[in-house]
Protein backbone atom coordinates (compact mmCIF):
# COMPACT_ATOMS: atom_id res chain seq x y z
CA UNK A 1 0.00 0.00 0.00
CA UNK A 2 1.23 3.48 -0.78
CA UNK A 3 2.08 6.10 1.83
CA UNK A 4 -0.65 8.23 0.33
CA UNK A 5 -3.24 5.59 1.18
CA UNK A 6 -1.95 5.47 4.76
CA UNK A 7 -2.13 9.23 5.03
CA UNK A 8 -5.70 9.13 3.77
CA UNK A 9 -6.69 6.70 6.53
CA UNK A 10 -5.00 8.65 9.30
CA UNK A 11 -6.76 11.79 8.10
CA UNK A 12 -10.08 9.97 8.33
CA UNK A 13 -9.55 8.18 11.66
CA UNK A 14 -8.18 11.19 13.51
CA UNK A 15 -10.34 13.84 11.92
CA UNK A 16 -12.58 15.80 14.33
CA UNK A 17 -15.44 14.49 12.16
CA UNK A 18 -14.67 10.87 13.05
CA UNK A 19 -17.43 9.95 15.54
CA UNK A 20 -15.47 9.15 18.70
CA UNK A 21 -17.40 11.77 20.66
CA UNK A 22 -14.18 13.58 21.59
CA UNK A 23 -15.96 16.95 21.60
CA UNK A 24 -17.74 15.90 24.81
CA UNK A 25 -14.55 15.63 26.89
CA UNK A 26 -12.40 18.44 28.28
CA UNK A 27 -9.86 16.31 30.19
CA UNK A 28 -10.34 18.53 33.25
CA UNK A 29 -10.00 21.80 31.32
CA UNK A 30 -13.51 22.82 32.27
CA UNK A 31 -12.44 22.95 35.92
CA UNK A 32 -9.10 24.60 35.10
CA UNK A 33 -10.98 27.34 33.24
CA UNK A 34 -13.48 27.84 36.05
CA UNK A 35 -10.76 28.37 38.68
CA UNK A 36 -8.69 30.59 36.39
CA UNK A 37 -5.72 28.31 35.76
CA UNK A 38 -6.51 28.46 32.06
CA UNK A 39 -7.73 31.93 31.05
CA UNK A 40 -5.96 32.98 27.82
CA UNK A 41 -3.77 31.67 25.03
CA UNK A 42 -0.56 31.63 27.08
CA UNK A 43 -2.01 29.76 30.05
CA UNK A 44 -3.74 27.30 27.71
CA UNK A 45 -0.48 26.66 25.85
CA UNK A 46 1.46 26.05 29.09
CA UNK A 47 -1.24 23.76 30.50
CA UNK A 48 -1.49 21.67 27.33
CA UNK A 49 2.29 21.58 26.94
CA UNK A 50 2.57 19.93 30.34
CA UNK A 51 -0.33 17.53 29.77
CA UNK A 52 1.36 16.49 26.51
CA UNK A 53 4.92 16.25 27.83
CA UNK A 54 4.34 15.08 31.41
CA UNK A 55 0.86 13.58 31.36
CA UNK A 56 -1.62 11.68 29.24
CA UNK A 57 -0.21 12.91 25.90
CA UNK A 58 3.05 11.10 26.51
CA UNK A 59 1.36 8.10 28.13
CA UNK A 60 -1.14 7.71 25.30
CA UNK A 61 1.69 7.86 22.77
CA UNK A 62 3.48 5.03 24.61
CA UNK A 63 0.28 2.96 24.74
CA UNK A 64 -0.45 3.62 21.06
CA UNK A 65 3.05 2.55 20.04
CA UNK A 66 2.89 -0.68 22.01
CA UNK A 67 -0.59 -1.46 20.66
CA UNK A 68 0.75 -0.84 17.15
CA UNK A 69 3.46 -3.49 17.68
CA UNK A 70 1.00 -5.91 19.27
CA UNK A 71 -1.81 -5.44 16.74
CA UNK A 72 -1.86 -9.16 15.89
CA UNK A 73 -1.50 -10.39 19.45
CA UNK A 74 -4.80 -10.39 21.29
CA UNK A 75 -3.34 -11.28 24.70
CA UNK A 76 -0.74 -8.54 24.64
CA UNK A 77 -3.33 -6.04 23.42
CA UNK A 78 -5.56 -7.00 26.34
CA UNK A 79 -2.68 -6.33 28.74
CA UNK A 80 -1.96 -2.94 27.17
CA UNK A 81 -5.69 -2.14 27.38
CA UNK A 82 -5.75 -3.07 31.09
CA UNK A 83 -2.76 -0.83 31.76
CA UNK A 84 -4.39 2.03 29.82
CA UNK A 85 -7.49 1.77 32.01
CA UNK A 86 -5.49 1.38 35.23
CA UNK A 87 -3.23 4.37 34.57
CA UNK A 88 -5.96 7.04 34.45
CA UNK A 89 -6.40 9.21 37.54
CA UNK A 90 -10.15 9.09 38.04
CA UNK A 91 -13.59 7.97 36.96
CA UNK A 92 -14.25 10.62 34.31
CA UNK A 93 -10.87 10.29 32.63
CA UNK A 94 -11.34 6.52 32.61
CA UNK A 95 -14.69 6.97 30.87
CA UNK A 96 -13.11 9.45 28.48
CA UNK A 97 -10.51 7.02 27.18
CA UNK A 98 -12.74 3.92 27.27
CA UNK A 99 -15.83 5.48 25.69
CA UNK A 100 -13.78 7.11 22.92
CA UNK A 101 -12.03 3.79 22.33
CA UNK A 102 -15.33 1.93 22.06
CA UNK A 103 -16.72 4.60 19.70
CA UNK A 104 -13.55 4.45 17.62
CA UNK A 105 -13.84 0.65 17.30
CA UNK A 106 -17.44 1.00 16.14
CA UNK A 107 -16.73 3.83 13.71
CA UNK A 108 -13.69 2.12 12.20
CA UNK A 109 -15.65 -1.02 11.26
CA UNK A 110 -15.48 -0.21 7.52
CA UNK A 111 -11.67 -0.40 7.73
CA UNK A 112 -11.57 -3.49 9.87
CA UNK A 113 -13.51 -5.82 7.61
CA UNK A 114 -14.54 -8.86 9.63
CA UNK A 115 -11.68 -8.39 12.09
CA UNK A 116 -12.92 -9.04 15.58
CA UNK A 117 -11.32 -7.33 18.55
CA UNK A 118 -12.20 -7.01 22.22
CA UNK A 119 -14.67 -4.17 22.52
CA UNK A 120 -13.04 -2.38 25.40
CA UNK A 121 -9.79 -1.11 23.94
CA UNK A 122 -9.13 2.37 25.34
CA UNK A 123 -8.76 5.07 22.71
CA UNK A 124 -4.95 5.18 22.15
CA UNK A 125 -4.81 1.36 22.17
CA UNK A 126 -7.65 1.14 19.64
CA UNK A 127 -5.95 3.67 17.33
CA UNK A 128 -2.54 2.01 17.65
CA UNK A 129 -3.92 -1.47 16.96
CA UNK A 130 -5.87 -0.35 13.88
CA UNK A 131 -2.89 1.59 12.51
CA UNK A 132 -0.66 -1.44 13.05
CA UNK A 133 -3.10 -3.77 11.32
CA UNK A 134 -3.14 -1.48 8.28
CA UNK A 135 0.61 -0.99 8.18
CA UNK A 136 0.29 2.72 8.91
CA UNK A 137 3.65 3.91 10.24
CA UNK A 138 3.82 3.97 14.04
CA UNK A 139 5.44 7.43 14.15
CA UNK A 140 2.78 8.89 11.86
CA UNK A 141 -0.01 7.37 13.93
CA UNK A 142 1.49 8.75 17.16
CA UNK A 143 1.89 12.24 15.70
CA UNK A 144 -1.63 12.23 14.25
CA UNK A 145 -3.08 11.02 17.55
CA UNK A 146 -1.28 13.69 19.58
CA UNK A 147 -2.36 16.33 17.11
CA UNK A 148 -5.98 15.19 17.39
CA UNK A 149 -5.76 15.14 21.18
CA UNK A 150 -4.31 18.66 21.26
CA UNK A 151 -6.78 20.11 18.75
CA UNK A 152 -9.69 18.63 20.61
CA UNK A 153 -8.65 20.20 23.90
CA UNK A 154 -7.94 23.55 22.26
CA UNK A 155 -11.41 23.44 20.76
CA UNK A 156 -12.84 22.75 24.23
CA UNK A 157 -10.91 25.70 25.67
CA UNK A 158 -11.99 28.01 22.85
CA UNK A 159 -15.60 27.33 23.88
CA UNK A 160 -14.96 27.41 27.63
CA UNK A 161 -12.74 30.46 28.24
CA UNK A 162 -13.93 31.63 25.63
CA UNK A 163 -11.11 32.38 23.20
CA UNK A 164 -11.12 33.57 19.59
CA UNK A 165 -10.47 30.96 16.92
CA UNK A 166 -7.23 32.72 16.02
CA UNK A 167 -5.96 32.42 19.61
CA UNK A 168 -6.73 28.70 19.56
CA UNK A 169 -4.85 28.26 16.29
CA UNK A 170 -1.89 30.24 17.64
CA UNK A 171 -1.73 27.80 20.56
CA UNK A 172 -1.93 24.83 18.18
CA UNK A 173 0.94 26.23 16.11
CA UNK A 174 2.99 26.88 19.24
CA UNK A 175 2.49 23.29 20.42
CA UNK A 176 3.75 21.67 17.20
CA UNK A 177 7.31 21.28 18.56
CA UNK A 178 5.91 19.73 21.75
CA UNK A 179 3.83 17.23 19.78
CA UNK A 180 6.86 16.20 17.73
CA UNK A 181 9.10 16.01 20.79
CA UNK A 182 6.64 13.79 22.65
CA UNK A 183 6.20 11.56 19.60
CA UNK A 184 9.98 11.21 19.18
CA UNK A 185 10.62 10.83 22.89
CA UNK A 186 8.27 7.86 23.21
CA UNK A 187 9.75 5.87 20.31
CA UNK A 188 11.74 3.50 22.53
CA UNK A 189 9.68 3.88 25.72
CA UNK A 190 8.65 0.75 27.61
CA UNK A 191 5.21 0.31 29.15
CA UNK A 192 6.96 0.71 32.51
CA UNK A 193 7.86 4.27 31.51
CA UNK A 194 4.23 5.32 31.81
CA UNK A 195 3.78 7.95 34.49
CA UNK A 196 3.79 11.68 34.93
CA UNK A 197 3.59 14.70 37.16
CA UNK A 198 0.66 16.88 36.04
CA UNK A 199 -0.96 16.51 39.44
CA UNK A 200 -3.03 19.68 39.17
CA UNK A 201 -4.35 18.64 35.75
CA UNK A 202 -5.34 15.32 37.37
CA UNK A 203 -6.95 17.13 40.29
CA UNK A 204 -8.83 19.32 37.77
CA UNK A 205 -10.42 16.22 36.25
CA UNK A 206 -11.29 14.90 39.74
CA UNK A 207 -12.84 18.22 40.78
CA UNK A 208 -14.80 18.31 37.57
CA UNK A 209 -16.98 15.50 38.95
CA UNK A 210 -18.56 17.92 41.41
CA UNK A 211 -18.40 21.10 39.30
CA UNK A 212 -21.73 22.94 39.51
CA UNK A 213 -22.37 23.64 35.85
CA UNK A 214 -20.80 21.37 33.30
CA UNK A 215 -20.81 21.33 29.52
CA UNK A 216 -18.37 18.45 29.23
CA UNK A 217 -18.22 14.86 30.46
CA UNK A 218 -14.68 15.23 31.83
CA UNK B 1 36.19 9.08 38.26
CA UNK B 2 33.43 11.55 38.91
CA UNK B 3 34.41 14.89 40.34
CA UNK B 4 32.03 14.96 43.31
CA UNK B 5 33.31 11.61 44.56
CA UNK B 6 36.95 12.60 44.26
CA UNK B 7 36.39 15.99 45.88
CA UNK B 8 34.89 14.35 48.94
CA UNK B 9 37.43 11.57 48.97
CA UNK B 10 34.87 8.89 48.29
CA UNK B 11 35.52 5.89 46.18
CA UNK B 12 32.99 5.69 43.35
CA UNK B 13 31.59 2.60 45.02
CA UNK B 14 31.30 4.08 48.47
CA UNK B 15 29.27 2.23 51.02
CA UNK B 16 25.64 1.73 50.06
CA UNK B 17 22.88 0.53 52.26
CA UNK B 18 21.19 -2.78 51.64
CA UNK B 19 18.14 -3.96 53.45
CA UNK B 20 15.61 -6.71 53.13
CA UNK B 21 12.56 -7.29 55.23
CA UNK B 22 10.19 -10.23 54.86
CA UNK B 23 7.23 -10.50 57.17
CA UNK B 24 4.11 -12.62 57.15
CA UNK B 25 1.01 -12.59 59.24
CA UNK B 26 -1.76 -15.11 59.65
CA UNK B 27 -5.04 -15.55 61.40
CA UNK B 28 -5.08 -17.70 64.55
CA UNK B 29 -8.14 -18.11 66.75
CA UNK B 30 -9.65 -14.87 65.54
CA UNK B 31 -6.46 -12.85 66.01
CA UNK B 32 -3.77 -11.81 63.59
CA UNK B 33 -0.34 -13.07 64.61
CA UNK B 34 3.18 -12.89 63.25
CA UNK B 35 3.93 -15.93 61.15
CA UNK B 36 7.40 -15.28 59.76
CA UNK B 37 10.09 -12.61 60.01
CA UNK B 38 13.40 -12.13 58.26
CA UNK B 39 15.40 -8.92 58.62
CA UNK B 40 18.62 -8.24 56.80
CA UNK B 41 20.82 -5.16 56.56
CA UNK B 42 19.38 -1.81 57.54
CA UNK B 43 15.66 -2.71 57.44
CA UNK B 44 14.02 -3.75 60.69
CA UNK B 45 10.49 -4.30 61.88
CA UNK B 46 9.00 -3.60 65.30
CA UNK B 47 5.69 -4.93 66.55
CA UNK B 48 4.25 -2.56 69.13
CA UNK B 49 1.58 -3.80 71.48
CA UNK B 50 -1.71 -2.94 69.76
CA UNK B 51 -3.66 -0.03 71.17
CA UNK B 52 -7.29 -0.46 72.08
CA UNK B 53 -9.31 -0.87 68.90
CA UNK B 54 -6.24 -1.12 66.66
CA UNK B 55 -5.22 -3.98 64.37
CA UNK B 56 -2.02 -5.95 64.78
CA UNK B 57 0.60 -3.48 63.69
CA UNK B 58 4.08 -3.36 62.35
CA UNK B 59 6.48 -0.41 62.27
CA UNK B 60 9.22 -0.41 59.63
CA UNK B 61 12.48 1.32 60.31
CA UNK B 62 15.59 2.01 58.32
CA UNK B 63 18.60 2.01 60.65
CA UNK B 64 20.82 3.69 58.05
CA UNK B 65 19.04 6.96 58.88
CA UNK B 66 18.08 7.85 55.33
CA UNK B 67 18.35 6.72 51.75
CA UNK B 68 21.09 7.74 49.32
CA UNK B 69 21.65 6.96 45.66
CA UNK B 70 22.52 3.34 45.03
CA UNK B 71 20.83 2.06 48.17
CA UNK B 72 18.73 -1.03 47.68
CA UNK B 73 15.83 -1.79 49.99
CA UNK B 74 13.20 -4.49 49.64
CA UNK B 75 10.22 -5.22 51.81
CA UNK B 76 7.74 -8.05 51.32
CA UNK B 77 4.73 -8.37 53.57
CA UNK B 78 2.21 -11.17 53.38
CA UNK B 79 -1.16 -10.98 55.07
CA UNK B 80 -2.82 -14.39 54.93
CA UNK B 81 -6.54 -15.03 54.39
CA UNK B 82 -8.71 -13.31 56.96
CA UNK B 83 -5.88 -11.48 58.78
CA UNK B 84 -5.77 -7.67 59.39
CA UNK B 85 -2.57 -5.65 59.68
CA UNK B 86 -1.53 -2.00 59.88
CA UNK B 87 1.94 -1.22 58.56
CA UNK B 88 3.60 2.11 59.20
CA UNK B 89 7.05 3.71 59.31
CA UNK B 90 9.02 4.87 62.34
CA UNK B 91 9.86 8.27 60.82
CA UNK B 92 9.57 10.18 57.59
CA UNK B 93 11.93 8.56 55.09
CA UNK B 94 14.64 10.92 53.78
CA UNK B 95 16.17 10.72 50.32
CA UNK B 96 19.55 12.42 50.21
CA UNK B 97 21.62 13.62 47.31
CA UNK B 98 22.75 10.92 44.93
CA UNK B 99 26.21 11.01 43.39
CA UNK B 100 26.06 11.55 39.64
CA UNK B 101 27.38 8.04 38.97
CA UNK B 102 25.68 6.34 41.88
CA UNK B 103 22.35 5.47 40.31
CA UNK B 104 18.96 5.83 41.91
CA UNK B 105 18.02 4.36 45.26
CA UNK B 106 15.93 1.27 44.56
CA UNK B 107 13.00 0.49 46.85
CA UNK B 108 10.80 -2.47 46.17
CA UNK B 109 7.79 -2.98 48.41
CA UNK B 110 5.46 -5.89 47.92
CA UNK B 111 2.27 -6.36 49.85
CA UNK B 112 0.23 -9.49 49.37
CA UNK B 113 -3.22 -9.43 50.93
CA UNK B 114 -5.12 -12.72 51.01
CA UNK B 115 -8.81 -13.46 50.62
CA UNK B 116 -10.97 -11.46 53.07
CA UNK B 117 -7.76 -10.07 54.58
CA UNK B 118 -7.19 -6.39 55.26
CA UNK B 119 -4.02 -4.31 55.18
CA UNK B 120 -3.13 -0.71 55.81
CA UNK B 121 0.05 0.68 54.26
CA UNK B 122 0.63 3.93 56.14
CA UNK B 123 4.29 4.95 55.90
CA UNK B 124 5.01 8.51 56.92
CA UNK B 125 5.89 11.07 54.28
CA UNK B 126 9.01 10.82 52.17
CA UNK B 127 11.22 13.92 52.26
CA UNK B 128 13.24 14.61 49.14
CA UNK B 129 16.52 16.52 49.19
CA UNK B 130 18.17 18.33 46.30
CA UNK B 131 19.64 16.01 43.66
CA UNK B 132 18.11 12.86 45.08
CA UNK B 133 17.41 9.94 42.78
CA UNK B 134 14.59 7.65 43.81
CA UNK B 135 13.11 4.61 42.13
CA UNK B 136 10.38 3.24 44.35
CA UNK B 137 7.68 0.75 43.64
CA UNK B 138 4.80 -0.62 45.69
CA UNK B 139 3.08 -3.70 44.35
CA UNK B 140 -0.14 -4.61 46.11
CA UNK B 141 -1.87 -7.89 45.22
CA UNK B 142 -5.32 -8.33 46.60
CA UNK B 143 -7.17 -11.60 46.96
CA UNK B 144 -10.93 -11.90 46.68
CA UNK B 145 -12.78 -9.52 49.04
CA UNK B 146 -9.47 -8.15 50.33
CA UNK B 147 -9.48 -4.63 51.77
CA UNK B 148 -6.57 -2.21 51.36
CA UNK B 149 -5.89 1.36 52.45
CA UNK B 150 -2.63 2.95 51.37
CA UNK B 151 -0.92 6.28 51.33
CA UNK B 152 2.18 7.64 49.61
CA UNK B 153 3.43 11.16 50.25
CA UNK B 154 6.34 13.14 48.84
CA UNK B 155 7.64 16.42 50.27
CA UNK B 156 10.00 18.35 48.00
CA UNK B 157 12.30 20.00 50.55
CA UNK B 158 11.31 21.16 54.01
CA UNK B 159 10.12 24.72 53.57
CA UNK B 160 10.71 25.61 57.23
CA UNK B 161 14.36 24.59 56.89
CA UNK B 162 14.82 26.72 53.76
CA UNK B 163 15.45 23.63 51.66
CA UNK B 164 14.62 23.50 48.00
CA UNK B 165 14.86 20.65 45.55
CA UNK B 166 16.32 22.03 42.33
CA UNK B 167 17.22 18.78 40.63
CA UNK B 168 15.83 15.31 41.22
CA UNK B 169 14.92 12.06 39.57
CA UNK B 170 11.77 10.51 40.95
CA UNK B 171 10.04 7.31 39.88
CA UNK B 172 7.37 6.38 42.38
CA UNK B 173 4.92 3.74 41.23
CA UNK B 174 1.99 2.07 42.93
CA UNK B 175 0.44 -0.92 41.21
CA UNK B 176 -2.61 -2.73 42.52
CA UNK B 177 -3.94 -6.03 41.24
CA UNK B 178 -7.17 -7.66 42.35
CA UNK B 179 -7.23 -11.43 41.86
CA UNK B 180 -4.32 -10.96 39.44
CA UNK B 181 -6.07 -8.33 37.28
CA UNK B 182 -4.39 -4.93 37.16
CA UNK B 183 -6.75 -2.27 38.55
CA UNK B 184 -4.44 0.66 39.28
CA UNK B 185 -1.11 1.86 37.94
CA UNK B 186 -0.26 5.20 39.52
CA UNK B 187 3.20 6.37 38.54
CA UNK B 188 4.85 9.63 39.58
CA UNK B 189 7.64 10.49 37.20
CA UNK B 190 9.76 13.64 37.50
CA UNK B 191 13.16 14.46 36.07
CA UNK B 192 15.82 17.09 35.87
CA UNK B 193 15.16 20.71 36.84
CA UNK B 194 12.18 19.90 39.01
CA UNK B 195 12.01 23.24 40.83
CA UNK B 196 10.87 24.94 37.63
CA UNK B 197 8.61 22.04 36.74
CA UNK B 198 6.88 22.00 40.15
CA UNK B 199 6.12 25.70 39.75
CA UNK B 200 3.96 25.14 36.68
CA UNK B 201 0.17 25.42 36.91
CA UNK B 202 -0.60 21.90 35.66
CA UNK B 203 2.05 20.33 37.90
CA UNK B 204 2.07 21.70 41.50
CA UNK B 205 1.94 25.49 41.08
CA UNK B 206 4.74 25.85 43.60
CA UNK B 207 3.34 23.64 46.35
CA UNK B 208 5.82 21.20 47.89
CA UNK B 209 3.77 18.36 49.29
CA UNK B 210 2.00 15.66 47.30
CA UNK B 211 0.01 12.78 48.76
CA UNK B 212 -2.12 10.02 47.33
CA UNK B 213 -4.71 8.13 49.34
CA UNK B 214 -5.93 4.86 47.92
CA UNK B 215 -8.71 2.63 49.16
CA UNK B 216 -9.51 -0.68 47.50
CA UNK B 217 -12.71 -2.04 48.93
CA UNK B 218 -16.05 -3.35 47.76
CA UNK B 219 -17.72 -0.28 49.25
CA UNK B 220 -15.14 2.22 47.91
CA UNK B 221 -17.70 4.20 45.88
CA UNK B 222 -19.93 4.72 48.89
CA UNK B 223 -17.04 6.30 50.85
CA UNK B 224 -16.33 9.03 48.31
CA UNK B 225 -18.63 11.68 49.78
CA UNK B 226 -17.32 11.03 53.29
CA UNK B 227 -13.74 11.46 52.11
CA UNK B 228 -14.58 14.67 50.25
CA UNK B 229 -16.27 16.09 53.35
CA UNK B 230 -13.22 15.24 55.46
CA UNK B 231 -10.82 16.94 53.05
CA UNK B 232 -13.00 20.00 52.41
CA UNK B 233 -11.85 22.07 55.43
CA UNK B 234 -8.15 21.23 54.94
CA UNK B 235 -5.62 23.85 53.91
CA UNK B 236 -4.74 21.85 50.81
CA UNK B 237 -5.77 21.42 47.21
CA UNK B 238 -7.27 18.03 46.49
CA UNK B 239 -9.47 15.93 44.26
CA UNK B 240 -11.07 12.54 44.79
CA UNK B 241 -12.81 9.96 42.68
CA UNK B 242 -14.12 6.43 42.99
CA UNK B 243 -14.72 3.74 40.43
CA UNK B 244 -14.60 -0.02 40.13
CA UNK B 245 -14.03 -0.70 43.85
CA UNK B 246 -11.29 1.94 44.14
CA UNK B 247 -11.23 5.31 45.85
CA UNK B 248 -8.35 7.65 45.07
CA UNK B 249 -7.56 11.10 46.40
CA UNK B 250 -4.71 13.33 45.31
CA UNK B 251 -3.66 16.08 47.73
CA UNK B 252 -1.30 19.03 47.31
CA UNK B 253 -0.17 21.29 50.15
CA UNK B 254 2.33 24.09 50.55
CA UNK B 255 4.41 22.23 53.14
CA UNK B 256 4.81 18.94 54.98
CA UNK B 257 2.81 19.99 58.04
CA UNK B 258 -0.29 20.98 56.07
CA UNK B 259 0.06 17.87 53.93
CA UNK B 260 0.19 15.65 57.01
CA UNK B 261 -2.94 17.26 58.48
CA UNK B 262 -4.85 16.67 55.26
CA UNK B 263 -3.60 13.08 54.98
CA UNK B 264 -4.67 12.29 58.53
CA UNK B 265 -8.08 13.88 57.97
CA UNK B 266 -8.51 11.83 54.80
CA UNK B 267 -7.39 8.44 56.04
CA UNK B 268 -9.06 8.69 59.44
CA UNK B 269 -12.56 8.77 57.96
CA UNK B 270 -11.74 5.61 56.01
CA UNK B 271 -10.43 3.73 59.10
CA UNK B 272 -13.61 3.36 61.18
CA UNK B 273 -12.62 4.06 64.80
CA UNK B 274 -9.08 2.69 64.69
CA UNK B 275 -6.64 5.17 66.22
CA UNK B 276 -3.82 6.61 64.08
CA UNK B 277 -0.60 4.65 64.66
CA UNK B 278 1.34 6.28 67.53
CA UNK B 279 4.36 7.07 65.34
CA UNK B 280 2.14 9.39 63.30
CA UNK B 281 1.29 11.50 66.32
CA UNK B 282 4.80 12.33 67.60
Amino acid sequence: MTDAAHLLRLLAWLSPAFPTGGYAYSHGLEWAVQVGDVRDGDTLRDWLHDVLAHGSGRNDAILLRHAHCACDDKDTLAKIAALASAAVPGRERRNETRAQGAAFMLASAPWRGGLSRPDDLPYPVAVGALAGTHGVAEDDAAIAYLHGFTSNLISAAVRLVPLGQSVGLTVLAALEPTILRVANGTRTAALDDIGGCVFRADIASLRHETQYTRLFRS
Amino acid sequence: MNSAASRFGLAPNHQRARGELRVSFRQREGRTVLDGLRQEGCLKARFPRPERGAWTSMVMLNTSGGVAGGDSLATAIGVADGASVTVTGQTAERFYRALPTGGAAQLRNVLTVGARAAAEWLPQETILFDRCALDRRLDVSLGSDAWFLGIEALVFGRAAMGETVKQATVRDTVRVTRESALVLHDAVRLDGAVEALLGRAAVMRGTRGLATILLASQDAETRLDTLREALAPCDAEWGASAWNGLLVARILATDGARLRKAMIAGIQVLRATRPMPRVWLC
